[in-house]
């Protein structure tokens, strides 16, 4: 095996481990259902593994990979109609009983993040990719490379993303 | 509550996600090397497919009437033309994965677009197809005519069969058709949002 495939396993490897979550918490703002979002979650890793030997630093490793992520992520959701399912199926399947004390107030969280994951699978695609970049902690000039549009625009649609979510939540705008 | 408290505690929540599973990376490692197989598998194929065409190809033209030949020529003539007009129509649409979420549904929209356009030209390249196998039948009637006499129903079955693939051929083209047209809808729909003219 070549130097150079070595080289690029272990920069798989390392994207992998620095970005897992991150591709986890992308997938499950467009993916519902536990099988199907794990499967979304290889996509994604395969997509990225066949892109990195063509990156050459023109952009963040960070706005690469959340770049392919979305990307691959929006064509799953075209892939699988319809992309909604019920909120009680996301959860179910991959919480484990949390052995740790305060069972209620895990309960709560676990339903709050629930809502949170089920008010963002439920905006348009464009404002659900904002939001998730926005929890992700990227900033307006990262979130503007991912999407292709000016900061200025990102401010703007953030701002109705935000409102969306809140009205999605229930909460008042 | 402050707005800059709520995103703080959406963001708590969000990264109580649970992380992807232990054997990730695994499932991943064994998912792109059946990805290669796959990728050498279809290039294999290919590669045998258009091999036993041609050995086919050569084969018909030492035929002793012209239809071999005039077929086999027909042949190579269609698959070099659709596979070069499918190049064609879907250059530059290719490995978009890395571009801007706006770059990607573009080109998204073109790729259907061609493939649309693509669709629409094959129905016409059959129509064409069964002119020219009907041509070349008719030229070479005095040949041909003498082994439909002395075999009526092998060439009983090749015509019902030819005249039965058609529909099929048409009905499979017109069913992907409707499948790329609602696809450029949802793609339009994405564009828009992104333009920030969302319905909603």
């Amino acid at each position: 095996m070549s130097e150079r495939r070595h080289g690029l396993e272990a920069q798989f490897e390392r994207v992998l481990r620095e970005y897992g979550a991150a591709i986890s918490r992308l997938a499950s703002s467009y993916e519902a259902v536990v099988g199907v979002r794990e499967e979304l979650e290889q996509e994604i890793a395969l997509a990225i593994w066949q892109a990195l030997s063509r990156f050459r630093g023109e952009c963040s490793e960070r706005t690469f990979v959340y770049r392919i992520a979305h990307n691959r992520a929006l064509s799953h959701v075209w892939r699988r109609r319809p992309p909604n399912q019920p909120l009680e199926e996301i959860e179910e399947a991959d919480q484990p009983i949390d052995p740790r004390p305060h069972p209620e107030e895990q309960a709560a969280r676990a339903d709050q993040r629930a809502r949170l994951v089920s008010a963002i699978q439920s905006l348009p695609v464009a404002h659900r990719q904002m939001i998730a970049l926005m929890l992700e902690g990227l900033s307006q000039a990262e979130m503007a490379e991912v999407m292709g549009i000016t900061e200025n625009n990102v401010a703007v649609r953030l701002n109705r993303a935000r409102k969306m979510l809140k009205e999605a939540l229930g909460e008042k705008p | 509550m402050t707005v800059d408290r709520e995103l703080d505690m959406w963001r708590e929540q969000w990264n109580s996600i649970p992380e992807p599973p232990a054997e990730f990376q695994r499932k991943v490692q064994q998912r792109i090397k059946r990805e290669d197989r796959r990728f050498l598998l279809g290039n294999l194929l290919t590669g045998i497919a258009f091999l036993g065409m041609l050995i086919f190809a050569v084969y018909l033209r030492h035929q002793t009437s012209s239809m071999g030949p005039g077929w086999a020529t027909g042949l190579c003539i269609l698959v070099s033309v659709s596979a070069g007009y499918r190049v064609w129509v879907l250059r530059g649409t290719w490995r978009p994965q890395t571009q801007s979420t706006r770059a990607f549904v573009e080109l998204w929209h073109k790729r259907v677009a061609a493939r649309i356009r693509l669709l629409r030209i094959s129905r016409f390249v059959s129509v064409g197809w069964l002119i020219f196998c009907a041509v070349l039948t008719a030229a070479n009637w005095t040949t041909i005519g003498q082994d439909v006499r002395a075999h009526p129903k092998d060439w009983e079955v090749l015509l019902v069969a030819c005249v039965l693939m058609q529909p099929v051929i048409w009905y499979w083209a017109a069913w992907l058709r409707r499948r790329k047209l609602a696809e450029l809808n949802e793609v339009r729909k994405t564009l828009d949002e992104l333009d920030g003219n969302s319905a909603r």
